[in-house]
């Protein structure tokens, strides 16, 4: 099972996928934001990030530039619900530009979610 | 003429004899002189001369008298009559000639100098010295007097004008006649020349003056905006002028304007505020922008857009004279609907985005924790309720949301009424942030609890919309907008410059420290579809829509703006009265 950084600015989103996660057997450590989340990476050790694109502050792209610009390649799956002036449907390209390595559209089945994680387990 | 010798005058004459002989006395020389003497019937003159003799040493006096009365009389009837001629003609301004026929000379009065230019002269003048100083473009007709002259016909009221030798150029007016010898036969003109170039000038300024008039009258008739005069002088707003497009739009008159005044214009049972506005806005000498339901005799009334403005010669001054202008927008008002209707879809499609992100993020919640709570819901019921809670409040938030949504996209008449405007503000404020790009952060301050304005609630959070998208837009998502929202006192100056009327407005000020506009920019806000924006983030139609509801109000906008600094729009809203 793996231990997970979530990112998300919902409280209600948050604790929706901390309980699939968990229910799932994982480990969830939770951010409210991208600068949050760099402070609690650089403090341990993750084998995946589930983060949300659209947040106040430092976003899922800027957080996903950051990693990737630190030359950290750990997986991370993208959750969108997408943004003003960016529909949905550019999520996906945009976050693949940026590295991510899933996304899943919200509002998701725990299925979608999990089914994501593992493969990008694997 | 009678001689009377003194020593057997009558006792009448004894007294000028006895006085002058007593002059005489003194004198050893012949001497003569005119003496007035008076009685009871009168006055007569005598021509007194005393002749000394010298015998043995005495000198004997003797002394005539001449009665010289009428000789006397007649001369000073000439010279009194010669004095009225010279007063009159020195009041009238007007200088006598007399042309010699036979020598061609003419012999001026002292004032035809004054009115050549001339200094005094005792030389006598010809006529070609004369013509030589007349206008060139009027010898001909100089000639042609001239001539009337020779023929022997009078003139009437010639006139022409003459350059003065220091170039000044007066009108004449000429009189005169023609003098004939007691054989009939004419040996001289006589007549009159008076300087008329005051009054030419003053008939020049009347004429162009008067052509100005009728111009103006003509202009004002070819306006396709009606216009109308109004005074408050006699309390009641009258109309005393309408131009031909006023009386068009409304079917009637100056007159029947004048006799029902201001009243004749307002539809029956109308019950909007906008006349009332109107005649506030009058009595208090301003000026203002209102949209009202207009009269349209014989026919249904129409809605008008109405513009006054005080003429007065210093601005700010009171006066009891207005402009109106008066428009019929009823097609524009059409127009403009259909265009705050698009607009609306326009920036509901902006939303879009951010709506659809809300959403999809109060869906996640209901849809997986139903779903993770059937697993559980034998074994972990404490959990599974906690599920439900988090359901519900996500269920009522997403509620909010759509009502939200629906409540700005609803296509209905603005109507207005009074409502707490912070609270309208506030419900738009929390729409407009689920749309909110990451970097912008609103720093609102709503210091008007209590306080009620005229509005439409919709409208409201189009206006608090549309402007604060124009703040993060011009800080390119970045940055701090400031909104504010308090109640100003604008006394008569500074209503005056905003074309409001002086009194209590609730201001919402929108600022950004973004780019800002140039004045060239900045003139060209309120026009429909002027963009800067490039394409695809924005139709031009956000400032256009924010002016033409708020004009709707009542109220107004105003933008000021620096390049690179930012920029600050107002609204001023009308508050409700008490």
């Amino acid at each position: 099972m793996a231990h997970i950084l979530l990112v998300e600015d919902s409280p209600e989103v948050s604790m929706t996928v901390r309980e699939i996660l968990e229910a799932a057997g994982h480990t969830v450590d939770d951010a409210p934001s991208g600068a949050d989340a760099l402070k609690i990476l650089k403090a341990g050790k993750f084998d995946l990030i589930v983060s949300d694109i659209w947040m106040p502050g430092m976003d899922g792209i800027a957080l996903l530039k950051e990693i990737r610009g630190a030359g950290n390649d750990i997986p991370v799956v993208v959750i969108s619900g997408g943004a003003p002036n960016a529909p949905l449907t550019y999520t996906a390209p945009l976050a693949a530009t940026f590295g991510a390595n899933a996304v899943v559209y919200k509002p998701f089945e725990k299925a979608e979610l999990l089914q994501a994680v593992a493969t990008v387990l694997s | 003429m009678r001689q009377v010798k003194i020593c057997s005058a009558a006792p009448r004459l004894s007294r000028v004899a006895n006085l002058s002989m007593v002059r005489f006395m003194f004198s050893s020389n012949a001497h003569a002189e005119p003496t007035r003497f008076t009685h009871p019937f009168g006055a007569s003159w005598f021509m007194v001369r005393s002749f000394p003799l010298r015998n043995a040493g005495k000198i004997l006096h003797v002394i005539d008298a001449v009665d010289i009365t009428a000789m006397k009389n007649a001369e000073f009837e000439v010279r009194e009559s010669e004095q009225r001629l010279e007063e009159a003609t020195r009041i009238a301004q007007l200088g006598t000639f007399k042309l010699q026929w036979d020598t061609g000379t003419m012999q001026w009065s002292p004032h035809v100098y004054t009115i050549l230019g001339l200094a005094p002269d005792a030389y006598v003048y010809s006529l070609g010295r004369y013509r030589a100083m007349v206008h060139p473009d009027d010898r001909e007709s100089y000639d042609r007097l001239h001539e009337d002259l020779l023929d022997g016909k009078g003139i009437r009221g010639a006139e022409h004008r003459i350059i003065r030798p220091d170039g000044n150029v007066r009108w004449l007016r000429v009189e005169g006649r023609v003098l004939f010898d007691a054989d009939g036969i004419p040996y001289a003109s006589f007549g009159t020349y008076q300087d008329i170039t005051e009054a030419k000038q003053r008939e020049q300024e009347l004429k162009s003056l008067l052509r100005r008039n009728t111009l103006l009258y003509e202009a004002l008739d070819a306006s396709p905006i009606g216009v109308a005069v109004v005074t408050t002088e006699y309390g009641r707003p009258e109309i005393f002028y309408v131009n031909a497009e006023f009386e068009r739009l409304t079917h009637h008159n100056t007159s029947s304007l004048s006799e029902g005044g201001m009243a004749a214009l307002q539809p029956e049972g109308d019950a909007g505020r906008g006349w009332d506005r109107i005649l506030q806005t009058l009595a208090v000498s301003r000026g203002g922008a209102f949209e009202v339901s207009c009269d349209q005799r014989g026919a249904a009334p129409f809605l008008a857009q109405i513009e006054i403005a005080p003429v007065s010669d210093h601005p700010g001054q009171e006066t009891n004279i207005f402009v109106l202008n008066l428009r019929d927008v009823t097609s524009d008002r059409q127009r403009a609907e259909a265009l705050l209707q698009s607009q609306k879809l326009e920036a509901l499609g902006q939303l879009s985005g951010g709506v659809a992100h809300e959403i999809n993020n109060l869906l996640q919640p209901m849809l997986a924790l139903s779903d993770l709570g059937q697993d559980i819901a034998d074994t972990d019921p404490a959990k599974v309720k906690k599920y439900f809670q988090v359901i519900a409040s996500s269920g009522r938030k997403a509620r909010d949301v759509v009502r939200q949504v629906l409540t700005f996209a609803r296509r209905d008449a603005p109507q207005l009424a009074s409502y707490a405007i912070a609270a309208l503000v506030e419900d738009a404020l929390a729409l407009a942030h689920s749309g909110f790009p990451p970097g912008i952060t609103l720093a609102s301050s709503l210091s008007v609890e209590g306080v009620s304005a005229v509005v439409n609630p919709t409208q409201v959070s189009q206006v608090v919309l549309n402007l604060i998208t124009n703040a993060a837009d011009a800080m390119n998502g970045e940055g701090t907008i400031t909104l504010r929202l308090d109640t100003v006192d604008l006394d008569a100056i500074a209503a005056g410059s905003l074309t409001l009327a002086a009194g209590t407005w609730v201001a919402l000020t929108v600022s950004d420290h973004g780019c800002g506009m140039d004045s060239y920019t900045l003139s060209r806000i309120f026009e429909p579809f002027y963009t800067t924006k490039v394409a695809g983030k924005g139709t031009g139609l956000g400032l256009s829509v924010v002016y033409s509801i708020v004009a709707g109000w009542g109220g107004t906008l105003k933008v000021d703006s620096e390049v690179d600094k930012g920029t600050t729009a107002v609204v001023y809203i009308p508050a409700a009265r008490e």
